[in-house]
């Protein structure tokens, strides 16, 4: 158990700094534009391995953290943590679902959920602007690509998926 | 009934955190302008300033490194192009020249491009892109608004053969002006000629100018040669050994006209 935790607070004291590494250099890590989402990557973890109700608190705190300190984000101030929650939310409520998911289908189905936030928070973040198709192809798509390489690098030291603090 | 509500809270106590926290959000997406959370943005900006700097410099550097090499490029770019606009307004100043002489002259000159320059059977000659179509026959004299260059060898259909003064067997009849003394010129080296032969009785001066004398029977009179530079005594001391300069520049010819021979 001890070694459990131990993990795990390694786990958040490495995404700690990569969300700051993020939130610092934010502007230097875009390729064409396009930025991975840490802390997306840090809430999947959470939900993965710490209580349901420090998950939620986590997402909305992170998604009100991520509209102060990365620029850009100010005329829709509040998206993040809407959706941030929302997903984190979601991930909770499949996560029997998830635990029975191994290897590949595993790996898919997070890749999905990254999707689906994606382009739900693009959607909304470019409505008005870029046609809908657009924002598929050139922001939803290559984001979710760019957090979900990352999420691969991470999990490689630390696997994703952890039963045991359930 | 609150120990209901409790247990519900209790139970459910997710779903409604859920709610809160995206009722907290839509009510912030309801603010489009926050002052307080632009100036902590501003706040973190100047916090994080300091760490971004030296990767915004070296980005910076980046750039500058590869707009540099974009400019050198474009630059070589302009460079050739102002050669070649260089090149074409030389041109057309020498045409125009030409054009001036031709007009001015009171032979029948026809404009001769030379296609080529080289050696044949030991002679220096050139190549003219007029040939027979254009009336053009051996021994017909080539001139430059200078003066004097050679006579064709050969003709064909559309280009011809010519060779120039400057070889050491070629000789030119002409007169040194003012003196109107008669002489034979000979090529000596590079632009330069000699005539020999002329008595030290007769007043040469350096500075005089050559022109062909009108007894040849291939070259018409008048047409300018060259001038003297220098005025020495032959080893006998009854003759002058008399250098000049061709008034043509031979190397850098590249048009030349064909003094035709009804015009002669």
């Amino acid at each position: 158990m001890e070694t459990d935790q131990l993990r795990s607070r390694i786990v958040y004291i490495v995404m700690s700094v990569l969300f700051i590494v993020t939130v610092v250099f934010n502007d230097f890590i875009g390729i064409a534009g396009i930025h991975p989402d840490i802390l997306l990557i840090m809430l999947f973890f959470l939900a993965m391995n710490e209580k349901p109700l420090i998950a939620i608190i986590m997402a909305f705190v992170f998604g009100f953290l991520q509209d102060i300190f990365l620029p850009g984000t100010l005329q829709y101030w509040g998206l993040s943590p809407l959706f941030k929650t929302l997903i984190v939310f979601g991930l909770i409520k499949l996560l029997p679902f998830w635990y029975r998911l191994k290897g590949f289908l595993f790996y898919l189905s997070i890749f999905g959920a990254m999707l689906s936030y994606s382009i739900l928070y693009d959607l909304l973040y470019y409505s008005g602007y870029v046609k809908p198709l657009v924002i598929l192809y050139r922001y939803a798509i290559p984001e979710t690509l760019y957090t979900f390489a990352f999420l691969l690098i991470v999990s490689v030291i630390f696997p994703l998926k952890n039963r045991s603090n359930k | 009934m609150l120990s209901k509500l409790y247990d519900f809270v209790i139970r459910k106590h997710l779903e409604i955190l859920t709610v809160v926290f995206v009722g907290i959000s839509l009510l912030l997406l309801s603010q489009t302008e926050n002052h307080v959370i632009l100036s902590m943005q501003t706040r973190w900006q100047d916090v994080t300033s300091f760490m971004k700097k030296p990767i915004a410099e070296q980005q910076r550097k980046k750039k500058v490194i590869e707009e540099n090499r974009q400019l050198r490029m474009d630059i070589f770019r302009l460079n050739r192009e102002l050669a070649h606009q260089q090149s074409l307004s030389t041109e057309n100043e020498r045409l125009r020249e030409m054009l001036g002489f031709r007009d001015t002259s009171r032979y029948e000159l026809l404009p001769a491009l030379i296609t080529y320059k080289g050696f044949k059977d030991g002679s220096s000659i050139i190549m003219l892109d007029k040939g027979k179509e254009n009336k053009v026959q051996a021994n017909d004299v080539i001139v430059d608004k200078d003066g004097l260059v050679g006579r064709i060898l050969s003709s064909g259909k559309r280009t011809s053969i010519a060779s120039m003064i400057i070889e050491p067997d070629v000789r030119v009849s002409v007169r040194i002006n003012p003196s109107r003394v008669y002489g034979i010129l000979k090529w000596h080296h590079g632009d330069t000629f000699v005539i020999e032969d002329i008595p030290t009785t007769i007043e040469i001066k350096p500075g005089w100018t050559v022109t062909t004398s009108g007894l040849s029977e291939i070259y018409p009179r008048d047409i300018p040669v060259g001038y003297i530079t220098q005025v020495n005594s032959s080893e006998n001391g009854f003759t002058y050994l008399i250098e000049g300069n061709y008034y043509v520049s031979f190397r850098k010819l590249q048009e030349v006209f064909i003094v035709s021979h009804d015009g002669n």
